[in-house]
């Protein structure tokens, strides 16, 4: 289901963000892009998810609001890479919807992020889902 | 004609005689020629008239003299008016076109006015009754100056051949003093333009001959060497005016008098500009010129007869080129390089002696003390003395007055004509007294080693026997360096201290040596991938374990920093207590899970792989236990490989915990690798390819020792990644020795 979404401006401009991007110097390696529709937000990454480009995923959880959707879905489609440090902002996100009763879900990302997540164990606490748009079985 | 006339001869003698009198009387033309005039009336004639020729060729009266004076002013006025044509046949205008005298003993009225210049004046001619006239050229050198003309009027008696003659004689004296004067006259003039130039020019200017006597000196030649007028220089002795000033090239060796342009030319060379720092002996001023000389050749053998020379003085331009490139090359050194002591020491050379003849440099020490780290001065025994003076005589942070007082206001200051009285003043005893007046220094300039903060330490320089003034504008350089000198010290220093606190805690973090497992060799190597200053995530750790059993662990914490150093020392730790209170691998897990839940703010994330180790006869037994870390590897003796163990939950954030524990065989000649992901993912821009992984371990095992395989892993990791590794890397492996007890092995420490 697309609702009428609005694209963010890719984090290398930073729209939303304090100077901190232009600190980091994260310009080309992650980009975040929001959608909202039918209840559900759906942060699509596409890059690298690591040390650097961490905190501006965090932020993107923090800002956007989101609290108020059902379910928050994090796409890892586009997602090359990840390490602990990406691996982590994505639990505290897994963890947070939880206390707040909120629904969480994460698409498969490429062999190394599915690598990561299944050598860490959290895998099978991570619901998958195929598609962004699906609804959850 | 009514007097007794004298004999011709006499007369003629007693008028040359007078003549010469005259004409040497004056240089002045106008005045000596009609006072020749004068002479001749009435003794040779009655009218005499001098012409001169211009330099245009008009024949100009220059003197007239009549016996009746208003005849001689009528003619005068007339002879304005009417000038001589030079090329008519007016006797004068004849003799001055053929260089010969010319004598008219009668003139009729008719000849008369042929030649007359109009009817004006040969109606004076002939009013006053011209008679006779001879007329006599003015010849100098060759030339024809003018003519001389003799006239007798009237009644008197005509001229004779010898009256001529006495005319000639004449007229040839007053031409050589008219061309004397015209020749001073024209030295006179060309003097006094040459002068008006060189007086006003700006530069100096000297002329010296080859035995060094200064002929020639301008205004801006006696300032500069410091003469009070040009006279001084001119009338001083050869050789005595040098020795008023220090002379040295640019790198401050002493020039000597036979080097200077001057000299060289009159040894034949033809010698380069030549710059000179030249300091003034008696004030310490310093300048710098540029020395030029040319030769004055003798126009007729070629030798040189005098040498011009030309001081152009630079000093502005050189001492603002000297400071700026001081300034970039100790900015250059102070950014090139974290050991600051060494820095310093480069710093006081390279202001040595452009910028001063010592420099030293002291710097506070944590407890207050004062320690010098630099001191140079060219002369190597002058060094060792202002050792002595340190030793012998150490500031201290209360002295009133110096470095300590520098350091503890943060003013530099600066201290000039230091005198005989100043240092006694200032000298403790008298030993003291003599080491100062041994350095004698005349000028010194104490800056502060200027960080953001606080004060470092002091920067001195000082001037001794180069005698140079220490100006203001020194001051402000020292002050400059001193800031940049400052800062840099400072962040080396911070930057040290980082890595100095880094190494503590990496201390604490990794085991020193690791203990020997009978049987079996062990091995760890630790790559650490960022800043020395940044803490890393990554421990391991060797332990007893119960009865004969060991445990290898090896983990990652989550980041970097202090924080994650906080993490780390709280897993390593945790784990080894709850392995000393005889925990199984899967609560020891649970256990350090849970003191990470209870850390106060934020998600800490750990991964962990414990291996228990029993060394049996044959082989050893292994439990592997995995918490989110990657399984490490069983390394068979032909290089193959395969990772053992099963994945578990990452420690630290996610409930509950999951883990297995995996038995594994560890036979002879085997070896078993723990690992952290920095390893793996070295070079993450190319992903890693599991062949390529295992290529790399079959090559490293390949290494006859378990050190060489670990380095050959690091050096394949460090290679992907093209020496900019993400992550740290540390490997931990133990390898079951192939023939009963292992000897103990060079153990790597962390």
């Amino acid at each position: 289901m697309r609702g009428a979404g609005r694209t963010l401006a890719k984090v290398a401009s930073p729209a939303w963000f304090s100077g901190k991007i232009a600190s980091m110097g994260v310009a080309d390696q992650l980009q975040i892009d929001v959608r909202h529709g039918a209840g559900r937000v759906i942060l699509s990454l596409a890059g690298e998810l690591d040390m650097a480009s961490a905190e501006v995923l965090q932020q993107a959880i923090d800002a956007e609001g989101l609290s108020g959707e059902t379910m928050v879905v994090l796409d890892l489609q586009q997602l090359q890479f990840v390490d602990s440090t990406g691996l982590r902002v994505i639990l505290v996100a897994l963890e947070r919807c939880r206390d707040r009763g909120q629904g969480f879900a994460i698409t498969p990302g490429s062999q190394q992020v599915q690598r990561l997540l299944s050598v860490t164990g959290v895998a099978d606490h991570l619901p998958t889902i195929a598609v962004a748009d699906e609804v959850l079985a | 004609m009514a007097e007794q006339a004298l004999p011709a001869s006499d007369i003629a003698v007693e008028l040359l005689v007078e003549a010469g009198l005259v004409l040497s009387s004056s240089l002045e033309p106008a005045t000596t020629m009609q006072q020749v005039a004068r002479l001749t009336v009435p003794r040779l004639a009655d009218l005499c008239v001098i012409d001169l020729l211009d330099e245009d060729g008009t024949i100009r009266e220059v003197a007239v003299a009549a016996s009746d004076p208003e005849v001689a002013q009528a003619l005068e006025a007339l002879r304005r008016r009417h000038l001589l044509d030079p090329d008519g046949e007016h006797p004068v205008a004849r003799v001055i076109r053929s260089g010969e005298a010319e004598l008219r003993e009668e003139m009729t009225s008719m000849l008369l006015r042929s030649f007359a210049q109009g009817s004006e004046h040969a109606r004076f001619m002939i009013e006053h009754r011209y008679r006779s006239a001879a007329v006599a050229p003015l010849l100098a050198r060759g030339r024809t100056l003018g003519a001389l003309s003799v006239l007798r009027l009237g009644e008197s008696e005509p001229y004779q051949a010898a009256d001529l003659d006495l005319a000639r004689e004449l007229a040839r004296r007053a031409a050589m003093a008219i061309d004397n004067a015209r020749l001073f006259a024209q030295v006179s003039s060309v003097e006094r333009r040459l002068e008006a130039i060189l007086v006003n020019l700006a530069e100096a200017i000297t002329l010296t001959d080859e035995r060094g006597h200064m002929l020639f000196a301008n205004q801006a030649a006696a300032d500069l060497l410091g003469a009070a007028s040009p006279l001084e220089l001119t009338s001083a002795q050869p050789g005595t005016t040098m020795p008023r000033f220090v002379v040295q090239d640019e790198h401050g060796r002493e020039l000597g008098l036979e080097e200077m342009p001057s000299r060289r030319l009159f040894a034949g060379e033809r010698p380069e500009p030549l710059l000179v720092r030249n300091i003034v002996r008696a004030t310490g001023e310093e300048r710098w010129l540029i020395a030029r000389s040319s030769p004055v050749l003798d126009p007729d053998s070629g030798r040189i007869l005098y040498a011009v020379n030309v001081f152009e003085n630079i000093t502005q331009v050189k001492r603002v080129q000297v400071a700026e490139s001081f300034m970039a090359e100790a900015s250059r050194m102070l950014a090139s390089s974290m050991d600051y002591a060494e820095t310093l020491q480069r710093i006081a050379r390279l202001a040595v002696p452009q910028i001063a003849d010592w420099c030293a440099v002291d710097v506070l020490g944590e407890s207050g003390e004062i320690e010098r780290v630099a001191v140079h001065h060219a002369d190597p025994a002058k060094v060792a003395l202002a050792e002595r003076l340190d030793s012998g005589y150490h500031p201290t942070l209360d002295d009133p007055v110096g470095v300590p007082e520098v350091i503890r206001s943060g003013r530099a200051r600066i201290y000039t004509d230091i005198d005989a009285d100043a240092l006694a003043a200032y000298a403790r005893d008298d030993a003291h007294l003599e080491l100062l007046q041994a350095i004698g220094a005349t000028a010194v300039i104490i800056v502060p080693l200027a960080a953001p903060a606080r004060t470092l330490g002091a920067i001195t320089l000082v001037s001794s026997e180069s005698g140079r003034r220490l100006s203001h504008a020194d001051l402000d350089l020292a002050v400059r360096l001193g800031r940049r000198a400052g800062t840099a010290v400072e962040s080396a220093r911070l930057y040290t201290e980082r890595t100095r606190i880094a190494s503590m805690l990496e201390a604490a973090l990794l085991p020193g040596s690791l203990p020997e497992i009978p049987g079996a060799e062990i091995e760890c190597l630790y790559h650490a991938a960022g800043e020395l200053n940044d803490v890393g995530g990554d421990f391991y750790d060797v332990l007893a374990y119960g009865d004969g059993r060991w445990l290898l662990v090896i983990g990652d914490v989550c980041g970097k920093g202090p924080r994650a150093a906080a993490v780390t020392a709280l897993a390593r730790h945790t784990l080894r207590t709850a392995a000393m209170l005889g925990q199984t691998p899967t609560g020891m897990l649970r256990t350090l899970h849970e003191a990470l839940r209870r850390q106060p703010v934020g998600a800490d994330l750990c991964t962990v792989c414990l291996v228990t180790l029993e060394p049996l006869s044959t082989h050893a037994r292994l439990t592997v236990t995995l918490a989110g870390h990657p399984p490490p590897l069983l390394i068979d003796t032909d290089g193959e490989c395969r990772p053992v163990g099963e994945p578990g939950t990452l420690l630290g954030v996610l409930d509950p915990v999951d883990v297995h524990e995996v038995d594994v065989e560890l036979q002879a000649g085997q070896t078993l690798l723990l690992y952290t992901d920095g390893l793996p993912e070295a070079g993450r821009a190319v992903p890693q390819r599991d062949e390529q992984r295992r290529f790399e371990l079959r090559a490293a095992s390949a290494q006859p020792t378990l050190a060489g395989m670990l380095e050959r892993l690091e050096h394949a990791a460090l290679r992907r990644a093209h020496g900019k590794l993400r992550d740290d890397i540390a490997l931990l492996a133990v390898r079951l020795a192939q023939t009963g007890t292992g000897a103990a092995s060079p153990r790597r420490a962390a």
